[in-house]
């Protein structure tokens, strides 16, 4: 036992010990009463934000593409309506006897029974929609209708594909779309302030953006913008219901200016040949008919291709998605006479009058190397006028060596050789505009003056796509002026291009259109057998690429056993003349000759636009 | 009739109306704040309103004996109680890797809370009468029997009712007069411990939780996640709180643990800084009618199990509070007569009743 005095110090220990951990108590308090308070008002905000991060969900809502339409508003590309069955999970369903009711009229797959099994509960817990089916046929969706009262939170919803209703008649000019990659969606979402990347979705092939063509190329406008739908949900995600909505911004629909009806003649007339159609309006520079040929259907590829059916058309030795129209270089030939001869008005070289007597062949007198014309025996005394209507290739060959070279492409450049003349092309190639320039950078190899007699004729290393071709075509026939080619015409600011000459006035302008519509129309005319076809006046050149150098018909003859070393049959024609609307260009891979090939497909495409005017 | 029913009290019956009345309306409160916790579960809070009852006539009940009843018992107590846990050890009902239950068929006994009081009245028993300053002897006897104790409920593992039980084991030691020399160097030692203690004595989730404390964000949604979700509850409450049962945290399942260790965090989503302040101001309120209690016990005894007692109220409080907030790492510690729980509700109004008795008892010798 303790005695008294050591109680009494006892207790006073007791105190002070007690008292001193209540202090240091107080202390942990306050600190505890001061962290609440950073908490709960100093940071309020940022925990007021982190707590509605965590209960709201957004999910995007995807928005619906623009239709495109051709000029005469006939819809092209459409949102086509397929429709889906999809059930509720979180609500009570019995999926095998789901499966067993509904199977006796409806098909599954193994992969869709598969598919609803794998995600039923995920589904579920997290309250969305599972589809059972996608893309129901009209009999099965009759079939579900008169029996729908027998199951509760099961029921078809509307879900859309992109179709192309000519899907084979605008294949490159159009183009598809297709799955948009995570990087593309990124980018999207932040130019529409956007983030969240889980999505409502409106098509059965979810995100998709324009991959070629039209469909790339206007994508944006196209595209529409996200709507917005903000769920209340809990830790795992559930969604309980539905706080805010901010509906999508369907894309704007886009007026093209392709002509369906041409477009079926183009398609028609070329018969899956390898080649191209391409035909512009003059008043303003608008595609009406763009063909690339043999063509292939966008919506396989658009809603998913067979590996088997992938790979067909990419070994195809036709080169279906090869766009020949703005890809496809070929030499112009003898299209690019007319080019040629305003060279000669324009410098002086040559008038009129002016006459030479045509051999059949041009001689280079720098060594003696001979050029040959088409014609044995040659044209006789010819001038400028005769020389575009018979092809006389002497003509051309000395106006050609008269020339200088630097005048000559800057000349061409302005007829668009060399450059790209469309707005809203896909991937346009340039084609190739040669300078001794680019021959020493490319060949190594310096400038001959026989490089420059070639081009006379448009051959050797001069080559256009059927869409500079068409361009080139329409200056002629706009004598000298012509708004860039485009697809769609936005008229607040076209962009016009104006051919500046000093020597080069309508009379001449005009005599050019003489000239071409005697390809046609004259006797000696090169693509005479196109007179029948018409019943108004075309003025056109036509043109024979040849692939393989032969000095005679009988060497061509074997030449021509191989299908690939055939010449290409090219022509630019405009009309009806003397007041023209239309400008085109056909080329047709190994077809032989520009007139009679050629020509014919020119001519049905002209027809239908004249007709439809 | 009111006068006569008076005099029995006076008489007969020993209670402190400043404890009992505010533990009641804590107790109340706490079932209030269940049933948002527990998103309007009948069943737990019908299951909860039977332990409060039950519990506070333990406590009036336990507050009637004779402080030396105790005193006499202690022994036999800390005996039993020592026994239950070994025998949950060997016997007991495992939840999620915790042997912490004995099931005893009505109810499952969580027997560490029932050694947290136990050990703090036979410590005081063994204590009160050793002149001061402890005898060093004493003192490792004392030692030993609570770093055994601690270890027993440490294995189960139940880190933090181990802690707690550390504490008050301590509390008492130092209360009853422990020499500060012999402080001094085992806190020294103590800091040169701590390298072994982390190495060896810590389950890996122990460690990790205590890494998680400080920083948090490194893994939001492993080990973070209820420190940040607690964070957030707690914060997202502003000053006046979002409105009784209207906490997102909490009622849409992002609060881990609302009904337990993370009530404090609905009542701060719900209620705000301002009920907060007022909670807290309760707790104080008990807390400093304990130290006023222990200061005029009628002996040394009475005041070490006070002392001892109350500080275990506090620590447990504490512990909490700093967890809740982020403030230490996350071990399974209720907010005391607020979370879901029958063992520790129950066991504080054990505590609270024979801090009663000894505060109320008057010495046998004025009789």
């Amino acid at each position: 036992m303790i005695d008294l005095h050591e109680r009494v110090s006892e207790r006073k220990n007791f105190f002070n010990r007690l008292l001193l951990i209540y202090i240091f108590f107080t202390f942990l308090f306050g600190f505890i009463v001061f962290r609440t308070y950073t908490l709960q008002v100093s940071s309020f905000s940022d925990y007021e934000i982190a707590a509605l991060k965590n209960k709201t969900r957004e999910m995007l809502v995807q928005p619906k593409r623009g239709i495109i339409y051709d000029r005469h508003g006939e819809i092209i590309v459409n949102n086509a309506p397929s429709y889906n069955l999809i059930i509720q999970p979180s609500f009570e369903i019995n999926l095998d006897l789901l499966f067993e009711d509904m199977g006796s009229y409806i098909s599954f797959s193994n992969d869709e029974i598969k598919y609803a099994y794998d995600n039923f509960s995920k589904k579920a817990s997290l309250n969305r929609e599972l589809v059972l089916k996608q893309e129901l046929t009209k009999e099965e969706i009759a079939r579900f209708e008169v029996r729908s009262h027998r199951y509760e939170n099961v029921f078809i919803a509307e879900r859309f594909s992109r179709e192309n209703l000519y899907p084979k008649l605008f294949a490159h000019s159009i183009g598809y779309i297709g799955s948009l990659n995570n990087e593309d969606l990124e980018t999207i979402l932040v130019e529409q302030s956007l983030q969240p990347k889980e999505t409502i979705f409106n098509y059965s092939n979810g995100y998709i953006e324009g991959k070629t063509g039209i469909e790339k190329i206007y994508d944006k406008s196209l595209r529409g913008v996200f709507g917005k739908r903000i769920y209340e949900v809990d830790a795992t995600g559930k969604l309980l219901n539905l706080v805010e909505e901010i509906s999508p911004i369907k894309g704007k629909d886009l007026k093209t200016s392709l002509d369906l009806e041409s477009q079926k003649t183009a398609f028609l007339e070329m018969k899956e040949r390898r080649g191209a159609v391409v035909a512009v309006e003059l008043a303003t520079g608008a595609i009406v008919t763009y063909l690339s040929s043999p063509s292939f259907s966008v919506n396989k590829i658009a809603n998913g291709l067979s590996q088997e059916e992938f790979k067909k058309l990419i070994s195809d030795k036709d080169k279906p998605f090869f766009d020949r129209a703005v890809q496809g270089r070929y030499s112009p030939a003898s299209t690019i006479k007319p080019a040629i001869g305003l060279f000669g008005i324009e410098k002086g070289i040559i008038d009129w009058d002016y006459t030479i007597n045509d051999p059949g062949f041009f001689v280079l007198p720098e060594d003696n190397r001979v050029y040959r014309g088409w014609k044995k025996g040659g044209h006789g005394n010819i001038n400028l006028n005769d020389a575009i209507i018979e092809s006389s290739n002497t003509f051309f060959f000395s106006l050609a060596y008269e020339s200088d070279i630097d005048d000559l492409t800057e000349h061409l450049a302005k007829f668009g050789f060399g450059r790209n003349v469309c707005n809203d092309c896909f991937l346009p190639d340039s084609g190739l505009l040669p300078n001794p320039r680019w021959k020493m950078n490319t060949h190594n190899f310096g400038w001959f003056k026989g490089d420059t007699v070639n081009l006379g004729v448009g051959q050797g290393y001069l080559s256009a796509t059927p869409i500079q071709l068409a361009y080139y075509s329409a200056l002629l026939a706009n004598k000298g002026s012509i708004n860039k080619l485009s697809f769609v015409q936005d008229y607040s600011d076209p962009i016009k291009d104006i051919i500046k000459t000093n020597n080069i006035n309508v009379t001449d302008w005009n005599n050019i259109h003489q000239s071409m519509i005697g390809v046609i129309d004259h006797p000696k005319g090169t693509a005479g057998r196109l007179r029948s076809l018409k019943d108004y006046t075309i003025a056109a050149k036509s043109g024979t690429v040849e692939l393989v150098s032969t000095e005679t018909k009988e060497d061509y003859k074997v030449i021509r056993e191989n299908e690939g070393n055939r010449d290409h049959a090219i022509i630019i024609a405009f009309g009806p003349m003397p007041n023209p609307k239309y400008a085109v260009s056909v080329v047709i891979e190994n077809g032989e000759s520009g007139g009679s090939v050629a020509g014919p497909v020119a001519i049905a495409v002209m027809n239908t636009l004249v007709k439809n005017d | 009739m009111i006068k006569k029913f008076s005099n029995i009290f006076r008489n007969g019956v020993y209670i402190d109306q400043y404890l009992f009345i505010s533990i009641t309306l804590l107790s109340i409160t706490g079932l209030i704040f269940l049933y948002s916790a527990s998103q309007g579960n009948i069943e737990t809070i019908i299951k909860q309103s039977f332990f409060v009852f039950f519990g506070l006539i333990l406590m009036f009940a336990v507050s009637q004996p004779d402080p030396d009843f105790y005193k006499n018992n202690a022994l036999l107590f800390l005996l039993i109680s020592i026994f239950l846990v070994l025998l949950t050890l060997l016997t007991g009902k495992e939840i999620n890797g915790a042997k912490r239950w004995l099931n005893l068929g009505f109810f499952t006994l969580q027997t560490s809370e029932i050694i947290k009081i136990t050990l703090p009245v036979f410590l005081a028993a063994y204590l009160f009468d050793k002149p001061l300053p402890i005898s060093l002897k004493n003192t490792f006897l004392t030692l030993l029997l609570i770093f055994f104790i601690v270890n027993l409920i440490r294995i189960q593992p139940d880190l933090g009712t181990s802690l707690v039980i550390l504490i008050a084991g301590l509390y008492i030691l130092f209360l009853a007069g422990l020499s500060w020399r012999f402080i001094g160097i085992s806190f020294g030692l103590f800091i040169l411990s701590l390298p072994y203690i982390w190495n060896n004595l810590l389950e890996p989730f122990q460690k990790q939780r205590i890494l998680t404390l400080l920083d948090p964000n490194a893994d939001p949604y492993g080990s973070g996640w209820n420190i940040t979700q607690s964070k957030i509850a707690i914060g997202s409450g502003g000053l006046q709180g979002k409105g009784y049962q209207q906490g997102s945290q909490a009622h849409l399942d992002f609060l881990p643990e609302a009904e337990t260790d993370f009530i404090f965090s609905v009542i701060a989503e719900e209620f705000g800084f301002f009920g907060v302040c007022v909670l807290l101001l309760v707790f104080c309120f008990i807390l400093f009618r304990c130290l006023y209690l222990a200061l005029n016990a009628r002996d040394r005894f009475c005041r070490l199990t006070i002392g001892g007692l109350s500080l275990l109220f506090l620590s447990t409080i504490f512990i909490n509070l700093a967890m809740v907030v982020g403030i230490i790492p996350v071990v399974g510690m209720p907010l005391p007569f607020i979370s879901k729980g029958g063992s520790s509700l129950l066991s504080f109004y054990i505590a609270f009743g024979i801090i009663i008795s000894m505060a109320t008892h008057k010495k046998l010798m004025r009789r």
